[in-house]
């Protein structure tokens, strides 16, 4: 259905007066691979500005690395606001943008010792990302990282390392305790998922809402930046180091609580269901694509016998295959 | 099926008509935008199946892997076969295009990889990697043929590029595209090259031969691995870090089949006029090489070539990026 025909249906249907005028067409359509394109090139851009903001100004302090930081963030916002539809303004605004984050989580990490305030820290400076930058790609991942600065402060919060950066990328090879012993897995995951889960199901279910309220410029990218957020967040809930293929590094021992990270995949299905509620047809592609990733993350991450999860697909599987036939029957009935 | 509205444009018609909530739903409903309750379950349920197909395949890759050493060699291959057999006798006797029949072969193709390997493990062979998945998309052929399903026509095409690029990657001497390709007339990067073109022939005859087991995601997915090599030649191409030492004509035979094969996309995405997809994935490897040449040719200062890389980047996104979208509606109103 074209734009044209939906609108004369809406004007037959009396949702909009007969004499209303007809709709500009914006033309601002672009295909997911295309945004995926610019997105990433963007986002290589914006690496390779901050090195070069770097090897030119050289700044050494945390302040001076904080002012960078904001002046290629404010000059992004100026681009923006200078002209909303020259694409090329939008790409140098991105590029800056991306720098300018870069640039102030530097900042924030470099000096901090508390890895729960690093986190918290780069969760707020996203929101301000969100509420501030009048672009649809920004906002988003904004949204998507802001989701992952969540999980490391849910995590990092309920399993303290050592403090700091570290915390982000290595285990410091010594023991902490879980600030809830045992129970820190699951009471984590339900902490760190259940908000996510329950803004994207609310964004899903009061769409017609924030439509008419006009909220679509900052919901339709939060919507889609926290589902990639539910999709790939699964990966950062575990220390990079344990996905490892060394010999004598094959990740956590087996017990039940290494069951729930399978739950990774469920997450991402959700996304795909959640997707195609609001027939996003690309976001459905790439969250069945992150549960196989999940998948594969299953077979190297968890330190048990190959035979115990040759089992436990096994028994997914034939679970899955019951459950479609019964929603088949469901469906018949 | 005809094309949705997308969201974007319903967001901007609320807000052009500036309707509330019960005439925004009334806009949803009209442009058919949220998917019914039947059609929820249905998505569910495919979900379901799907992933159900798919765990099982997992299970029996696992299960292989495990290298079940209690069971003697003869058990092991028994089991295996069993296996075999009862998937193929499931996919006979409810044959494609019935889901059981789709999934009972997918599995069979799955399967004859598995046993494949622990064939390889049991007996030794000497035999390469990539030799085993060769071996395993020659074999696997007919089943991912005769399954007549997207899933498998994919799972067929990673199986053969996965053996391409182990090929290509760890130039590995022995088997059978060693043969061809043993570093005396021809090398890695002929091999690279040849990777290429057979992707890129594998999307042209699907896309000019239209089969329902091969419908267009898995046709960008040939075409997406065809262009990671041609990228790849191109790469080699610049750099000239080729694996057996990068002599000017294996450079340049990179460099040139890098850019024909790129040209050739080109060409045939904008006769076609149907699909900027193409395009997007050409222009990609395109931006690429280009990283890769201004790299090379800016040797220092590197501030300079950091700088140049990232003007390169924002350019051509914003410019292949407002070309695309352009071509991409022109064809739309001409196949409308």
């Amino acid at each position: 259905m074209t734009v044209a025909a939906l609108v004369e249906s809406l004007r037959s249907r009396g949702v909009i007066a007969a004499d209303a005028p007809p709709f500009a067409h914006a033309g601002h359509d672009r295909p997911w691979f295309i945004a995926l394109l610019q997105g990433a090139a963007g986002w290589l851009a914006g690496l390779f500005l901050l090195v070069f903001a770097a090897m030119i100004f050289e700044p050494k302090t945390t302040t001076a690395i904080f002012v960078v930081g904001l002046v290629l963030i404010v000059s992004a916002l100026g681009l923006y606001f200078a002209d909303r539809n020259a694409v090329f303004l939008d790409q140098l605004a991105l590029a800056l943008s991306i720098a300018g984050q870069f640039a102030l989580a530097w900042a924030i990490m470099k000096d901090q010792k508390s890895a729960v305030l690093i986190a918290a820290l780069l969760l707020a400076m996203q929101c301000a990302v969100f509420a501030v930058m009048p672009n649809k790609l920004a906002r988003t991942l904004a949204a998507l990282f802001a989701s992952a600065a969540w999980i490391y402060l849910v995590r990092l919060w309920l399993r303290p390392g050592n403090g700091g950066v570290d915390d982000f990328f290595a285990e410091d090879g010594l023991h902490h305790a879980p600030l809830m012993g045992g129970a820190s897995v699951p009471v984590g995951w339900i902490a760190t998922w259940t908000p996510l889960v329950l803004a994207t199901w609310w964004l899903v279910e009061r769409e017609a809402r924030w439509m008419a309220r006009g909220a679509a410029d900052f919901a339709r990218p939060a919507l889609t930046g926290m589902l990639l957020g539910v999709t790939f967040g699964g990966i950062v809930t575990e220390p990079l180091t344990l996905f490892a293929l060394r010999d004598t590094e094959l990740g956590i021992p087996f017990n039940l609580w290494s069951l729930f990270p399978l739950l990774s995949i469920g997450l991402a299905l959700y996304a795909s269901y959640a997707a195609f509620r609001v027939r996003n047809p690309a976001l459905v592609g790439i969250a069945i694509a992150g549960a196989l990733l999940h998948l594969s993350r299953f077979y190297y991450l968890y330190g048990t016998t190959l035979m115990w999860k040759a089992a436990i697909m096994l028994v997914v599987g034939a679970a899955l295959l019951l459950g479609a036939r019964l929603l088949r029957r469901r469906e018949s009935a | 099926m005809s094309a949705r509205v997308k969201r974007d444009e319903l967001d901007r018609i609320a807000r052009s008509y500036s309707l509330d909530a019960t005439a925004v739903e009334s806009l949803l409903d009209a442009a058919d935008a949220r998917p019914s309750r039947a059609d929820r379950q249905d998505f569910l349920a495919g979900c379901a199946r799907h992933g159900g197909v798919l765990s099982l395949a997992a299970g029996i890759v696992f299960f292989v892997a495990a290298n079940w050493g209690r069971m003697a060699v003869f058990g092991r291959f028994a089991l295996l076969e069993l296996l075999f057999v009862a998937v193929l006798g499931i996919g006979l006797f409810k044959p494609p295009p019935r889901f059981v029949g789709r999934a009972a072969l997918f599995l069979s193709f799955i399967i004859t990889g598995a046993l494949l390997a622990l064939f390889g493990q049991t007996y030794q062979t000497g035999a390469d990697v990539y030799e085993l998945f060769l071996t395993w998309a020659l074999l696997g052929l007919p089943f991912a043929i005769a399954a007549q399903w997207g899933v498998a026509s994919a799972a067929w095409i990673i199986v053969l590029d996965t053996a391409l690029l182990l090929f290509c990657g760890w130039q590995p001497r022995g088997g059978l595209l060693w043969v061809v390709f043993d570093g005396g007339r021809l090398n890695a990067t002929h091999a690279i090259l040849m990777a290429a073109f057979l992707n890129l022939a594998l999307w042209f005859a699907f896309e000019k031969v239209e089969v329902r087991a091969v419908p267009d995601w898995v046709r960008r997915v040939a075409l997406t691995c065809g262009m990671m090599f041609v990228t790849w030649a191109g790469v080699l191409g610049v750099t000239g870090n080729d694996f057996g030492g990068s002599s000017s004509s294996t450079r340049a035979i990179a460099f040139v089949g890098a850019i024909l094969a790129l040209a050739a996309v080109t060409w045939i995405a904008l006769r076609w006029r149907r699909d900027v997809y193409p395009l997007a994935v050409a222009f990609a490897s395109f931006v690429i090489l280009g990283m890769v040449l201004i790299a090379e040719a800016v040797d220092t200062p590197d501030e300079a070539s950091l700088f140049i890389m990232a003007f390169w980047l924002i350019a051509t996104s914003t410019i292949g990026g407002r070309m695309l979208v352009k071509l991409m509606r022109q064809w739309r109103v001409e196949t409308a």
